[in-house]
């Protein structure tokens, strides 16, 4: 529900980048999303387009790698992604502890021309 | 034409970090305490704000940054309550605040003068949790008229927040509000914030959370209080 301002920040890092590193275009930005931080791709995708215009990131391919949620059990050693909104081990039923509370919201990479 | 991949590895949501950190400085120039209070719509931010604003009355100079949609109701009720100030923020529809919001409130603020600063974020228990404002503590408040399920189905705020209230506990019996999957899901999540039972309304279990609150307060406040308390002290 807040992809708008996600691609208006995600913008203006991206353009900072190219700035920085010489870029006359930027094709494509890859980002590593949590699946709980509340993103949906194709509203974000919109948004971007949106603000992108005919800027140096106008058309730039959003590739998005999706992160799950994840807990360690301590019974059994390992670590399980939860179903949903279960967060007991699969394995054993115990409750785990988060490891990765799947929030990430992260610029990894660009391809970029110059 | 040369084609390049460059490896930023960058928070997307850095220049909102970059504002944070710059309020995070004030806050800590001026020596105050600064707490991000998020919940959905209806838990009692605001009641929470004005039950701890009665409490501290005399002790503690608190001002309050009250985000909303629109209107300023809620920096009304906190200026009533005994804030030594109130800055609404309206987003205009935007479901959380951001960093460069809270900045232009702290310049309407003589922060030097004050001890606290509750941030009131936009009712939402998604959006806010990725915009960090500068706070110091960042406090998610449920409330049993809500249910259990918050933990399991909001995991983002209640994994990132430093206390949890779980406010309307005089409630607690009319609601089904199971307190066993609340604890489960929410200790699953976060095993380090102290839970916060308490009423806003009946005033139950709020000396504990002011209790807390109290610790957290800038080390000269600190020392003001330890002297007082140990004033009162026999022997």
């Amino acid at each position: 529900m807040h992809e708008l301002s996600v691609a208006a920040y995600l913008l203006e890092a991206v353009s900072e980048q190219a700035r920085q590193n010489g870029a006359q275009r930027v094709t494509a930005i890859n980002l590593v999303v949590g699946e709980r931080a509340g993103i949906v791709a194709e509203s974000l995708r919109f948004a971007f387009d949106l603000l992108a215009a005919d800027g140096v990131a106008a058309g730039a391919a959003l590739n998005l790698r999706q992160t799950p949620m994840c807990f360690h059990c301590d019974a059994c050693a390992a670590d399980y992604t939860p179903a949903e909104a279960v967060f007991n081990c699969p394995r054993c039923g115990q409750y785990g502890r988060v490891v990765d509370d799947g929030s990430a919201l992260l610029i990894e990479s660009l391809e970029v021309q110059s | 034409m040369s084609v390049r991949v460059l490896h930023v590895q960058e928070n997307l949501l850095a220049s909102n970090d970059v504002v944070a950190a710059r309020n995070r400085r004030r806050f800590d120039q001026a020596g105050l305490l600064a707490v991000n209070l998020i919940a959905s719509p209806g838990a009692g931010k605001t009641s929470l704000i004005t039950a701890t604003l009665r409490a501290l009355a005399g002790w503690a100079s608190v001002a309050v940054i009250e985000g909303d949609i629109a209107g300023s109701v809620d920096a009304e009720r906190a200026q009533a309550a005994g804030a030594a100030a109130a800055v609404q923020i309206n987003t205009g529809g935007g479901c959380h605040l951001e960093a460069h919001m809270v900045e232009r409130a702290l310049d309407g603020l003589d922060l030097a003068a004050l001890n606290l600063v509750f941030i009131e974020n936009v009712g939402n228990l998604v959006c806010p949790n990725h915009w960090v404002l500068g706070e110091h503590l960042k406090v998610c408040v449920a409330s049993t008229a809500e249910g259990h399920d918050k933990p399991a189905k909001y995991p983002e705020v209640f994994a990132q927040s430093d206390a949890v209230v779980l406010n309307k506990i005089d409630l607690l019996e009319l609601t089904g509000f199971e307190r066993g999957v609340f604890y489960s899901d929410l200790r699953a999540l976060n095993r380090r914030a102290p839970v916060f039972e308490l009423s806003c309304r009946t005033g139950q279990g709020l000396a504990i959370w002011l209790d807390w609150l109290l610790k957290h307060f800038a080390p000269e406040a600190r020392v003001g209080q330890s002297s007082a308390a140990g004033a009162g002290q026999p022997g």
